[in-house]
């Protein structure tokens, strides 16, 4: 009887150990045949419907195959990083431009300069983004899509505050006028609106200010910082003024951009630096009339954009690279760059299609698109934690002066933060 | 053999075969995975790039990760906070819900029903309902008149940390009331009527009977709730960020920072080890606590 | 009667027990129904109070991706396997904890608690590496063990806890009776733990369910994933732009399972179901 017993015992301890084993053994690795190859590609979830876009319309056109995998947001570095780890990156990789020279640092992804040397419109690739992808003088990256910020206002309010709704502001004096102006309708509408608790969207809409006023920020391949200048001083005085004034939405100090777009939407707001992405929202969901300028430098005398959105890059761990550059190549080319890119109302990766019919069907879609090409993308390596980290350097100095009650210590220490974590990443 | 086995050999044996299955899984995915972070710690290991041995650099250079340290003062205090509210709360609560009267089944109802929302997703909906604009934790007082400007909820540390408070009190209070019902309700009636007979107070209840009875489940409550507040970080990654200003940056959401915003994996595990022989440590204070000596 | 003042004292004891548990309730529940009345709102509706009514938020689940259907059935499935799992690792190990003196119960013991003690995030990293080692990255088994894992320190705690309450005469009456260990777990002790048995599944399934990290890292391809990374998928700008409605009907649709499932297992432990047992 104990020995029926404890075979009783035993059976559910080895039932386990072998359901582990069977299960660890039933899925081995795939071999790859010579057929049609298909290629994975990962994005992250925002940049989804813009890829599945190409993705969709190559697909139905050739052979091989590209599979993609849409990664949530919140968890894309989590993701690439533990991929990376793990040796398990798809074949092709769609990131933030801005993290970049994080990957190309690092070895992670293929060195494609004579693939991109030898398409026939190299020299029209939106030049910032080749730039970001470019680590010791080789190519990694490719644009994939392109966003800009830029300066949109509301003609509705405009009218309503007594201002010229073709006239919208040319330097920072104006900016602050107006949006005293536009608040004097209603407590409840705001003069200007910005995510002051957002790494990301400060940086994407506040260093054009200074880009314009010829301050370079970040120089020597992202290795020296320079912050601690006068053109800083204004652009965080500016917004602080804003704030102080209580001429922005009162979350405008909590907003980390995850409402930041909303208020300006909904018509409350009068002026916003936002993202090129905002155009699709307000075609979509605006009831009032709107325009939009360049951001300027604080006397007005020059403009600028901050070159963003997403590079597509080959992974170093690739085993199919040429499929994979196939479905680079022709992304950038006319068909996908006009019928499918511009045609829904995104901007071209190419300077020389900005007159393409759909484009310039909008005329404040061609002029956002115009802008790209005296744009820049800030390079660093480690971009990613001192700038859109909402606990990096970036966003504790941007706070400390628009918030806070000594600006000028903020910038100091903001500068000296910022040019520590460039020296640890240089090592 | 078998034969001189004896009945004590015998029912070791079959101890550890009733234990096997949950130790092969933590042999597995485990104990080999914690062996393979402690490795990582003595690695140069970029996340993206390749490792190289170095020795203990990744633990020498914590006391002068100022991030990390800055956290432990305020996981420390967090971790004093939430457990002293979880455990006043969910003793109000449980009374509720173990309550005789008619709608005691709805009311524990509806203060387990936060649990069963993921932590992400929970936390989103705070994040927007605290907001001065839209949200409608502001919305309906000044509707109301309660208040007259909006509160900006997370704009100072002090309010973010008690935001933070209230949204992990909300959100997982349902779980300790509903294991401090089934401790509660697996008491013997039979030892309440006696005591009633006896004469003894509801107090004298409680001391002599509910709370000895009770002792494994609150010692293993406490210590879910301090290990896990000791650990506590998605709350932190999604409603406050680690803000305003890095004042609510967590132990675990500093280790996750460096692992995957600075991608130096190495300094991660490191971390990690130092806080798992932390976290050992505090509980070897906390164990005997779940001992059942003197039921 | 009415006048008596032990009925007027009691009356007034039982309204405020109402007004007080009734308030936690109100408090406890408003985030949630605010959720689902604001899920239906036209996602062009930008006031803060819901006044209009529409299903587009639905829709846009309905249409994202592999649809939300697919993401349901693969959660479910992870979410089963897990909750079995959990189960019977659980219930089994409990018993023997309980029960018998082992070598190696003490170690074994303890390095199940330190589960509870490891940062989750940094221990996911190894995971991943092993899982590829044995051929169970992209795999909805491979993630639903690691959930186990994670889930036994509380299971086999509460399980433990459990058995330990049930008096080991009944069982040695079993044994007595001529039923081995399994015999008396089956036919004496199980039936008495339910209440546990019935919390650790909930809690298993919960804590699948909702789970977010632990898919993002180990499943690969789309048609894998799972209800919450649909949830933070769903998302149209950037720098954590939320498409908040969609958000809000997405939390409504992954929380209906959760609360059927709590109030269809509720009455097991919290019906007095244990000292009917002992009596019966």
């Amino acid at each position: 009887m104990p020995r029926n017993l404890l075979r009783r015992a035993v059976l559910p301890a080895l039932a386990t150990t072998a359901l582990l084993l069977a299960v660890s053994a039933c899925s081995g690795g795939q071999t790859a045949d010579d057929g049609p190859t298909t290629v994975t590609l990962w994005v992250a979830s925002p940049t989804e419907a813009f890829s599945k876009a190409l993705v969709d319309d190559y697909n139905a056109t050739h052979d091989n195959q590209v599979e993609l995998t849409a990664i949530p947001d919140d968890g894309f570095l989590q993701k690439v990083g533990s991929a990376a780890g793990a040796k398990s990156l798809p074949d092709i990789l769609v990131s933030d431009v801005v993290y970049m020279p994080n990957y190309t640092s690092q070895g992670v992804l293929l060195d494609i300069t004579d693939r991109i040397k030898d398409l026939p419109f190299a020299d029209a690739l939106a030049p910032s983004h080749i730039a970001a992808g470019t680590w010791d003088g080789k190519e990694y990256g490719v644009p994939h899509k392109l966003a800009s910020s830029v300066f949109f206002y509301n003609k509705d309010l405009f009218k309503q505050a007594g201002l010229d709704p073709e006239k919208p502001p040319a330097n920072f004096d104006e900016i602050l006028a107006d949006a005293r102006a536009i608040h004097a309708i209603s407590p409840n509408i705001a003069g200007f609106d910005f995510g002051g608790n957002c790494g990301g969207c400060s940086v994407f809409t506040q260093l054009p200010y200074m880009w314009a006023n010829g301050e370079k920020m970040l120089t020597d391949q992202g290795t020296k910082a320079d912050f601690d200048n006068k053109t800083t001083r204004e652009v965080f005085g500016l917004y602080k003024s804003l704030w102080d004034e209580g001429l922005t939405p009162s979350n405008a100090n909590t907003q980390d951009g995850s409402t930041w777009a909303d208020a300006f939407v909904a018509g409350n707001v009068g002026m916003m630096a936002q993202g090129s992405a905002m155009v699709g929202k307000l075609q979509a969901k605006a009831t009032f009339d709107w325009g939009v300028a360049r951001l300027m430098s604080p006397d007005g005398s020059g403009t600028s954009t901050f070159v963003g959105g997403d590079s597509a890059a080959i992974t170093a761990t690739s085993k199919h690279p040429d499929a994979a550059w196939d479905f680079l190549q022709w992304s950038l080319e006319d068909h996908a760059q006009i019928d499918i890119v511009a045609k829904n109302g995104d901007l071209p990766d190419r300077t020389d299609l900005s007159d393409n019919q759909y484009t310039g069907a909008d005329p404040r879609t061609k002029f956002i698109v115009d802008g790209v090409a005296d744009g820049q993308t800030p390079f660093a390596v480690p971009f990613g934690e001192l700038f859109n980290d909402p606990n990096g350097p970036w966003i504790a100095m941007v706070r400390g002066a628009v918030f806070g009650d000594n600006p000028d210590a903020a910038i100091k220490d903001g500068q000296a933060k910022i040019q520590a974590g460039l020296d640890e990443a240089a090592g | 053999m078998k034969k001189g086995m004896s009945r004590k050999t015998r029912a070791a044996v079959t101890g550890q075969l009733f234990v096997a299955p949950a130790a092969l899984i933590v042999l597995v995915l485990f104990v080999i995975p914690l062996g393979m972070l402690v490795w990582m710690s003595f690695q140069d290991y970029p996340l993206l790039g390749s490792p190289t041995f170095n020795g203990v650099d990744n633990y020498t250079s914590i006391p002068g990760n100022d991030t990390f340290l800055n956290a432990i003062g305020f996981t420390l205090a967090y971790t004093g906070a939430t457990t002293v509210v979880m455990f006043g709360v969910s003793f109000i609560l449980v009374a509720i819900a173990n309550s005789s009267r008619r709608g005691s089944k709805f009311y524990r109802t509806s203060y387990f029903l936060p649990y069963v929302v993921g932590t992400a997703a929970a936390t989103l909906l705070w994040f927007v309902d605290s907001d001065t604009l839209v949200g409608v934790f502001n919305q309906i007082p000044l509707a109301l008149g309660i208040i007259k400007e909006p509160i900006a909820f997370l704009s100072t540390p002090e309010l973010a940390f008690w935001t933070t408070i209230a949204l992990v009190t909300w959100k997982f209070i349902g779980f300790q009331v509903i294991i401090l019902l089934m401790g509660l309700q697996s008491i013997p009636r039979e030892l309440y009527e006696a005591a009633r007979v006896d004469g003894a107070t509801v107090l004298q209840q409680l001391r002599y009977i509910t709370i000895p009875f009770l002792r494994p489940i609150l010692a293993l409550l406490f210590i879910l709730s301090v290990t896990g507040s000791l650990l506590a970080f998605d709350q932190f990654l999604i409603l406050t960020k680690g803000g305003p200003d890095n004042s609510t940056v967590s132990l675990v959401y500093a280790v996750y920072n460096t692992a995957f915003v600075k991608f130096d994996m190495g300094k991660a595990a490191a971390l990690s080890v130092v806080l798992l022989v932390a976290l050992l440590l505090i509980s070897a204070v906390q164990l005997p606590l779940l001992r059942r000596k003197d039921v | 009667m009415a006048n008596s003042p032990i009925t007027a004292a009691s009356a007034t004891k039982t309204t405020l027990f109402h007004l007080f548990s009734g308030i936690a309730a109100i408090l406890f529940l408003f985030p949630l129904v605010w959720a689902v009345l604001s899920s239906f709102k036209s996602p062009t509706d930008t006031s803060w109070f819901p006044t209009s009514f529409s299903l587009a938020n639905y829709q846009t689940l309905v249409d994202y991706g592999s649809g939300v259907l697919s993401y349901a059935w693969n959660s479910l499935f992870s979410a089963v396997l897990t909750v079995v799992g959990t189960v019977v690792i659980c219930v089994l190990a409990g018993y023997g904890f309980s029960r018998y003196e082992f070598r190696g119960k003490r170690p074994l013991f303890i390095v199940i608690l330190a589960i509870l003690m490891v940062p989750y995030a940094t221990l996911l990293l190894p995971l991943y590496i092993l899982l590829g080692n044995i051929g169970m990255q992209d795999s909805l088994i491979g993630l639903a063990l690691v959930l186990v894992m994670f889930q036994l320190p509380f299971g086999i705690l509460i399980m433990r806890n459990a058995f330990e309450s049930v008096p080991r005469e009944l069982e040695e009456a079993a044994n007595i009776d001529g039923c081995g260990p399994i015999g008396a777990l089956r036919h004496v002790s199980l039936r008495i733990v339910t209440p546990g048995i019935v919390t650790i599944a909930l809690f298993a399934f919960l804590a699948s369910w909702n789970e977010f990290l632990a898919p993002l890292i180990f499943l690969n391809s789309g048609d894998k994933f799972t209800l919450p990374m649909m949830l933070v998928n769903v998302r149209s700008g950037t720098f954590g732009e939320i498409d908040f409605c969609a958000l809000q009907a997405g939390v409504v649709v992954a929380m209906i399972p959760c609360l059927v499932l709590y109030l269809v297992l509720q009455r097991y432990y919290v019906s007095g179901l244990l000292n009917g047992a002992l009596r019966g």
